[in-house]
């Protein structure tokens, strides 16, 4: 494995159904070792489909069309299948969005945190139960031992989510894409479970995709942001920049549709029918140009 | 929803859960042990016959012999171990032609449901040819061009009945192919096939099993329903459908030819059933 400056990097990616709809337009970002990358947008946005494409779990009836996706450095969507799941599973790891269906009804909780560890990264059967151990106790979960022995039923929403990140955290990925963790949760849970994830990030300095559509979120945990609408980057900016200085008119109408929990009277501003109407229109024209320019 | 704290299992409702287990149970292991035991339990030689017997009554009726305890037939065969006899046909048959329809159509489910596409197009297309057959006439069609013979029936079962199980296998990997947990293990360095039958099958299994029981119980009258057309094996085997088909004509004045393998056959059949929606809520850790 050569070394490489970039964690992740996303070059021009297109990706679309098979009637010729394209999801994501020439989509590109990177992300730096111990970086956090938010990836905002409204639902239908792409936002998910960054990570799937990375991960290699698109849905079967979408195809990559064009761009390219280095995994340090490596060169994905080059290798044969088998050696593109090698790497994924050696050196990348996900967050889900629904905890309760991302773990598996049938089998006990330590197998499923386990068996990879000891598949994939060639551990001990002792050291990775060692290793799950240890991160369940990071995660705050209270009994280790018992958890590991107890089917998903059993747990919590929020204690789902918990195993979900020590199993993401396990193998020590150098990326994680989060998508959407918190939104399948309570508010006060989604608290924890954000700082948990900013905690152990900053502990292991691993990469984070994060995908969510709320900007409150964005502020919280990311030091980057890319700005997504309808699968086309409108801004991709430091967040504190973002935020300060937002560049795109886009960005500004999602930061001002933002709900303030501390001024509850400020009115509602949703984003603005006439700028999506005018997005929609220009990416449309560039949709012209794109099929146009390669038939 | 508390955060930290764990959801009680619960409570498990002993009584008619256990009974839907148990009672089944008790009547197949029974059969199961009549099969197996036949030669020892049955009193007679199931084919022997004996005119001067013929239409005896059972042994609360006035007329009886000693020792022909369900009375005997037209031909003074033994009723009660033709029955005995009987019960080795109806679970040869059960066990292998619902066990061969299962693998086939489970196998199609899990195909059609995971992989999509071309692939459920053509099986469930399949699917609908196969179940638009009568099934009844669809088995004596087979077992017409088959040959009878105890083979025949079972192929004929199978080829048959494998459409319910890829039906069913079908919807229910559709649900758990769109779970995360198959991506989680995907992203995890597992191959889709892997993915499918580590992961996805072990969770439609209470449903196979479910299926399964309950398609021995449809063999069990698919067989009964040849053997009552003739169509089964050779007439002279003891069969409980033969033997119903027998005694129908002499139902006026000697029921109990007919009465005794109808009620064995109806207690096995819904045993099956009965059985297999016990195990479904046994196996499933959620229903529990």
């Amino acid at each position: 494995m050569k070394p490489h400056a970039h964690t992740l990097d996303v070059i021009k990616l297109n990706i679309a159904l098979p009637n010729g709809r394209r999801l994501l337009r020439d989509v590109s970002l990177t992300l730096e070792p111990g970086e956090v990358r938010a990836l905002v947008g409204e639902s239908g946005a792409g936002k998910s489909m960054i990570g799937k494409s990375v991960l290699g779990i698109l849905p079967p009836n979408v195809t990559i069309t064009e761009g390219e996706i280095l995994l340090e450095g490596q060169h994905l969507n080059m290798m044969t299948p088998a050696t593109r799941r090698k790497t994924v599973a050696q050196s990348a790891a996900l967050i889900p969005q629904d905890p309760l269906t991302a773990l598996n009804p049938v089998r006990k909780i330590g197998p499923q945190i386990v068996d990879p560890l000891v598949r994939i990264q060639g551990w001990s059967r002792s050291d990775a139960e060692a290793r799950a151990l240890d991160l369940l106790d990071r995660v705050h979960i209270r009994d280790p031992k018992r958890v590991m022995g107890s089917y998903p039923h059993e747990l919590s929403g929020g204690m789902r989510q918990r195993v979900l990140i020590a199993a993401a955290f396990a193998p020590s990925p150098r990326l994680i894409v989060a998508d959407e963790p918190t939104t399948a949760l309570d508010v006060t849970v989604q608290k924890q479970i954000l700082r948990l994830i900013r905690e152990l990030q900053q502990e292991t300095g691993t990469a984070v995709l994060f995908v969510t559509h709320d900007m409150g979120v964005v502020a919280k945990i990311s030091q980057k942001v890319t700005v997504l609408f309808a699968g086309k980057v409108m801004e991709d900016a430091p967040t504190p920049e973002v935020f300060t200085n937002p560049r795109h008119p886009y960005t500004r109408a999602l930061i001002a549709a933002t709900p303030s929990y501390a001024d509850l009277d400020r009115p509602f501003s949703p984003v603005p029918a006439a700028l999506i109407k005018d997005l929609h229109a220009r990416i449309a024209q560039d949709d012209m140009l794109y099929t146009g320019g390669r038939r | 929803m508390a955060d930290t704290t764990t959801s009680a299992p619960r409570a498990r409702r002993i009584g008619p859960v256990n009974l839907r287990l148990w009672l089944p149970l008790l009547w197949i292991a029974l059969v199961i042990a009549a099969a197996i035991f036949a030669p020892l339990l049955a009193p007679h030689d199931p084919l022997e016959q004996d005119l001067m017997l013929e239409r005896l009554p059972p042994w609360f009726i006035a007329g009886s012999e000693p020792g022909y305890w369900l009375g005997t037939d037209s031909l003074g065969r033994d009723v009660l171990s033709r029955m005995i006899y009987g019960a080795r046909i109806a679970l040869i048959v059960s066990f292998t032609a619902a066990l061969a329809a299962c693998v086939v159509g489970t196998a199609m489910g899990l195909i059609a449901g995971f992989y999509g596409g071309w692939w459920d197009r053509v099986i469930s297309r399949l699917v609908d040819i196969w179940m638009a057959f009568p099934p009844v006439l669809f088995a004596v069609l087979l077992v017409a061009v088959l040959g009878t013979g105890l083979g025949s029936v079972i192929l004929a079962i199978a080829v048959i009945d494998w459409t319910r199980f890829a039906r069913v296998i079908r919807a229910e990997t559709m649900v758990q192919a769109r779970m995360d947990y198959v991506d989680s293990a995907r992203i995890g360095g597992a191959r889709r096939m892997t993915a499918l039958i580590s992961e996805i099958l072990p969770n439609i299994l209470p449903s196979v099993i479910a299926l399964l029981t309950l398609e021995m119980g449809i063999a069990v009258i698919v067989e009964a329903i040849l053997s009552f057309v003739n169509l089964s094996i050779s007439s002279d085997d003891p069969t409980w459908g033969a033997m119903i088909a027998e005694g129908r004509g002499a139902i006026h004045f000697a029921w109990w030819v007919l009465l005794f393998p109808l009620i064995s056959l109806f207690l096995t059949v819904l045993s099956f059933s009965t059985l297999g929606e016990g195990l479904k809520r046994h196996f499933d850790p959620v229903l529990q």
